[in-house]
């Protein structure tokens, strides 16, 4: 699904190059639930931005599901992470101003989904979640725990294939944490690859692989 | 989607109050002026619109060689009538009327009133509408007479008066009834029934009924005759200018002949050109200030939804991970600003019925009310916000769609926070046009104060004026000379004078005189005035030499001004005293008794001119009686002049004006300018201020952590303010420095127009600099205060 080869990331400070990927090479197939490790400043989010398109990279080539990413223009990557891809974040990242439903509405109005569809697709997703009831919140009302799982439903509303999880469970305590993780256990047996990064040995397990980052480079 | 970003737009207004609070207030204040004057504008252009066959009538106005010699209100009585008879192919059909003032009575109520006297055609040719009476024979008859609505409430408090009648006083002193023919609706804004503001005659009759009034306008001779005319359809101006032309060389004397080109002016436009085009000119100076506060506003506008973006950036960079185009993200931002645009407007909408009352007494007219607009110009607010909205949300919008995600998301401001050299130069263009409408509105009001100050020449306090009524014979003269007396002799009286002239700029007469012996052609025009010999005692007209007319009375007597010495060329006004001067057309030979100081006959617009004063008993015309009243109680005054008014001129209405409200009669549109300069200072400063406040608040938030560590590690309370104060009062002092040369160029030229002026000086620049300095800097002091004194350990806390 995601196949990335020589894949570096640099940025020029003077006349020193400083790497903030070093020659990635890296295979993730359908199905597989993905954990990137490694300590501060080595490179994990800026990988997952790249496999996420949100960011480029200088040299390499990305092929996602038989496209290749490098050839592709802004337009036609996000068209294509639009429909394929979720993100998931640390800081959850919901819109202040909105309600549960209307935040978990958005990327279905991006993708220029009929009212009535959508309509029934957050209902679906709301109830699967167990927050029906929170529907009306605002982001500002809910426990950390909660706000994380309206950011996972956004980011699982419109189906995608790829969700890519930030230090999900980052701004958790251990509890909420472990619930977050037994729900990617179940979407990834449903059949949705997961890549997450994260500190934490403990949520590492949940994945079927764990890829060790250290200074912009792949160990082992 | 248009549904959500209603819904977040409105929420985020909701969730940011002061800073909604502030670009919706600051949008609806310029907007709102915008409308009003835009309300101002549409009724001003509009006036003469309503006429019939308003596309063929014209005007007809005068060009004098010698601009003393006429005015270009008015022309050669028989001009119109003859053009209708001897061009019929060129001119369909013409009016003229001849105004006077005469005492209208009915019963016990009695009044001053215009009177209209003019062709019977003035119904029909302009399509005016008679509630009651037959329009094509109303104004037949010989002292019959057509009342406007208004009057007939006046005297009658109803309108179904044909038949009735009112009494009307002829200028020798008798009365006559006239009987009303018809009642005339009230006719949409012309120039026909008030050709200028000091025309606004209700009062119509046939022209049949003119000798009672002892006047005459078939006369070719007679050139204060207001006309107009209607052309054949398809007839060029032009064409109808030159056989006017040849009808006056072949019917004038030279004197008028060589001197009067009569032309014509649509009247369409008329109202917008006359009188040098004031009107035009109010029009356009309101509309400009109009676009500056509009402008100032959507600046605001546009400055604090940039500062302001900081805190949408993460909203930003989530939706563009949710798959939000960067077209989309503009158009919700843009949606945005139509949506607080749109609130302002509603707001404004309300400010206009507010606010309109004040403009009206501002700008002397009465701006329609919203609710006469019919429904379908509720589009123009509701287009005006869209298209202001679109202007002031764009770059905004671009600005924000256009972040990159990640950055977004991680709350790096990027390019958006830093571009404050644009910020900052927006903001000094605010204080620098705050400050141009600032000091102009000091250096106008200065002007003013020069009209109504000590530079006169004469002593307006305490001077009140009358109309007497007219009877222009010896024995009419000697009359209200006994009246005047009677006056003078009340203890509350300190001075009494009969005059035509009251120092307002109105005179009868400009006359060629020249030296006895000399040539005709080195004769020079003066203005004659014609007054007592109690004159200079009453209006503190300071004497140079001789005396103000002898008693007992000499017919020969006149007493001249300095200006006329100088133009006379004599040495000094000693030199003059005993002088001999002749009017052109023949006279006998007058003698110069005295000598007053120039004083300001009329607006300082014009040069003093050489004036010639002649005694009442000899020119035998007077209109005013002008009293000197005793400083003190002056309501006790003003009644027992009204008691003696009453006992010595029973049946006529005493009608007095202080000087004061003279003058300002003469300076209406200065007046009125000062006070829309000063509504438009006070605008422009409270729109700036808002900007000021918004962008500060803004600021606070953004550097709370900074404000903390600066504390942590020893800052003072007092440093911290200066900080915040230092950003903004260089912006200021370089919006005022460039302030200054723009509106003494401004200034420089609308002074221009007046021949005594001010001299500008640095005062009201540093006046409006200083003012606006140090009301930003205290509003910033409190503002930054609360960020200041608060709590390190708290703000540091929060991140």
């Amino acid at each position: 699904m995601v196949e990335l080869k020589h894949i570096y990331k640099w940025y020029n400070s003077g006349s020193n190059r400083t790497f903030l990927l070093k020659d990635i090479n890296l295979r993730i197939n359908e199905g597989e639930f993905v954990s990137i490790m490694g300590p501060s400043g080595s490179g994990k989010s800026t990988l997952l931005n790249i496999i996420g398109m949100l960011d480029g990279f200088d040299e390499g080539e990305y092929q996602f599901l038989h496209e290749s990413v490098h050839k592709l223009k802004d337009k036609q990557k996000s068209a294509l992470y639009k429909q394929y891809i979720g993100f998931v974040f640390q800081a959850y990242h919901l819109i202040d101003e909105l309600t549960v439903y209307e935040n978990i509405e958005t990327p279905l109005i991006y993708q220029d989904i009929k009212s009535s569809e959508r309509k029934a697709m957050v209902a679906d997703i709301l109830d699967r979640f167990q927050i029906v009831g929170k529907k009306d919140l605002f982001p500002t009302q809910l426990s950390g725990g909660q706000q994380q799982l309206v950011g996972i439903a956004r980011a699982l509303i419109a189906k995608p294939k790829l969700l890519l999880a930030d230090e999900p469970t980052g701004n958790l305590n251990s509890k909420q944490g472990e619930e977050i993780m037994q729900l990617f256990r179940e979407l990834n047996r449903e059949g949705v690859t997961i890549i997450q990064v994260t500190h934490s040995e403990k949520n590492a397990e949940y994945g079927s692989r764990v890829i060790h980052l250290l200074d912009g480079m792949v160990e082992k | 989607m248009l549904k959500q970003y209603f819904i977040i737009g409105w929420r985020s207004l909701r969730k940011q109050k002061l800073f909604s609070l502030i670009n919706i207030l600051g949008l609806a204040a310029g907007i709102a002026f915008s409308l009003l004057i835009a309300a101002y504008v549409r009724e001003e252009l509009s006036v003469n619109s309503g006429l019939k066959n308003v596309g063929q009538l014209y005007k007809v106005e005068s060009k004098w060689k010698t601009e003393s010699m006429g005015l270009p209100l008015t022309s050669v009585g028989p001009l119109a009538r003859e053009m209708k008879r001897q061009f019929p192919d060129l001119v369909k059909n013409y009016y003229r009327w001849d105004g006077v003032t005469s005492t209208v009575s009915k019963g016990d109520k009695a009044f001053r009133e215009g009177l209209q006297i003019g062709d019977s055609t003035f119904l029909q040719m302009f399509g005016f509408n008679l509630i009651q009476g037959n329009i094509s024979t109303a104004l037949r008859e010989p002292f019959s007479l057509v009342i406007s609505e208004n009057m007939a409430r006046k005297y009658f408090g109803r309108t179904d008066i044909i038949g009735e009648t009112l009494n009307i006083e002829s200028f020798n002193g008798t009365r006559r009834d006239f009987q009303i023919t018809g009642v005339l609706a009230k006719p949409v804004r012309n120039s026909v029934t008030e050709v200028n503001s000091s025309n606004d005659n209700q009062f119509y009759i046939p022209l049949n009924t003119l000798s009672f009034f002892n006047r005459d306008i078939e006369r070719w001779n007679n050139q204060y005759v207001v006309q107009y005319l209607e052309l054949q359809p398809g007839t060029s101006p032009a064409l109808a200018e030159k056989a006017m032309k040849q009808l006056v060389t072949a019917n004038t004397i030279s004197d008028i002949s060589s001197n009067l080109t009569p032309y014509l002016v649509p009247m369409s436009d008329y109202y917008l050109v006359m009188e040098n085009g004031l009107v035009q000119k109010m029009i356009y100076t309101l509309s400009a200030i109009a676009l500056f506060i509009l402008g100032m506003a959507i600046i605001n506008f546009v400055n604090l939804s940039i500062s302001q973006a900081g805190r949408r950036m993460r909203e930003i960079g989530v939706r563009k991970t949710l798959g939000g185009k960067k077209s989309q993200l503009i158009g919700q931002f843009l949606t945005e600003s139509v949506l607080i645009v749109l609130l302002a407007t509603v707001v404004a909408l309300g400010l206009y019925i507010l606010a309109r009352p004040m403009f009206n007494s501002i700008l002397g007219k009465n701006i329609p009310s919203l609710f006469v607009f019919p429904v379908s110009y509720l589009a123009i607010p509701v287009m005006f916000a869209l298209v202001v909205g679109l202007i002031a949300g764009i770059y905004p919008a671009f600005v924000l769609g256009g972040l990159n995600s990640i950055n977004s998301l991680k709350g790096k401001l990027g390019t958006v926070g830093e571009n404050r050299w644009l910020r900052r130069s927006l903001i000094g263009f605010q204080f620098c046009l705050a400050a141009i409408v600032f000091s102009s509105a000091i250096i106008i009001s200065r002007q003013i104060e020069l009209f109504f100050g000590k530079d006169l020449g004469y002593d307006k306090e305490f001077v009140v004026s009358a109309q007497l009524p007219r009877d222009w014979s010896a024995a009419g003269v000697e009359k209200v000379e006994r009246i005047r007396d009677r006056f003078a002799r009340l203890p509350q009286v300190a001075g009494a004078s009969v005059s035509y002239e009251i120092p307002n700029g109105n005179n009868l007469n400009t006359v060629q005189m020249r030296q006895p012996g000399t040539d005709s052609v080195n004769a020079i025009s003066v203005t004659t005035l014609s007054t007592d010999q109690y004159y200079a005692d009453t209006y503190k007209l300071p004497l140079v030499a001789g005396k103000f007319f002898e008693t007992p009375y000499n017919a020969s007597d006149i007493v001249i001004n300095e200006k006329a010495v100088a133009a006379f060329g004599w040495k000094d006004a000693a030199d003059a005293i005993g002088r001999k001067l002749t009017v052109n057309q023949g006279s006998g030979d007058l003698i110069i008794k005295g000598v007053v100081r120039d004083f300001h006959f009329a607006s300082m617009q014009q040069p003093i001119e050489p004036s010639v004063f002649m005694n009442v008993r000899m020119i035998q015309v007077y209109r005013f009686l002008s009293l000197k009243i005793q400083p003190g109680n002056t309501a006790a005054s003003l009644a027992a002049l009204q008691k003696e008014w009453s006992a010595a001129l029973p049946g006529t209405p005493f009608e007095y004006t202080f000087m004061d409200d003279t003058l300002k009669k003469i300076y209406t549109n200065e007046i009125r300018l000062k006070q829309a300069a000063g509504l438009a200072s006070g605008l422009a400063i409270l729109i700036a201020l808002l900007g000021v406040v918004g962008l500060v608040s803004l600021n606070i938030q953004k550097r709370v952590k900074e404000i903390g560590i600066r504390k942590i590690v020893g800052a003072s309370v007092s440093s911290i303010i200066r900080l915040f104060l230092k950003d903004f009062l260089l912006i200021i002092t370089a919006g005022a420095l460039l302030a200054c040369p723009i509106a003494w160029l401004i200034m420089d030229q609308w002074l221009a127009d007046y021949a005594y002026r001010i001299r500008i000086s640095a005062s009201p620049f540093v006046t409006a600099s200083l003012a606006l300095g140090i009301i930003t800097s205290l509003l910033i002091v409190l503002q930054t205060m609360k960020a200041a004194t608060a709590n390190p350990v708290n703000s540091l806390r929060s991140e």
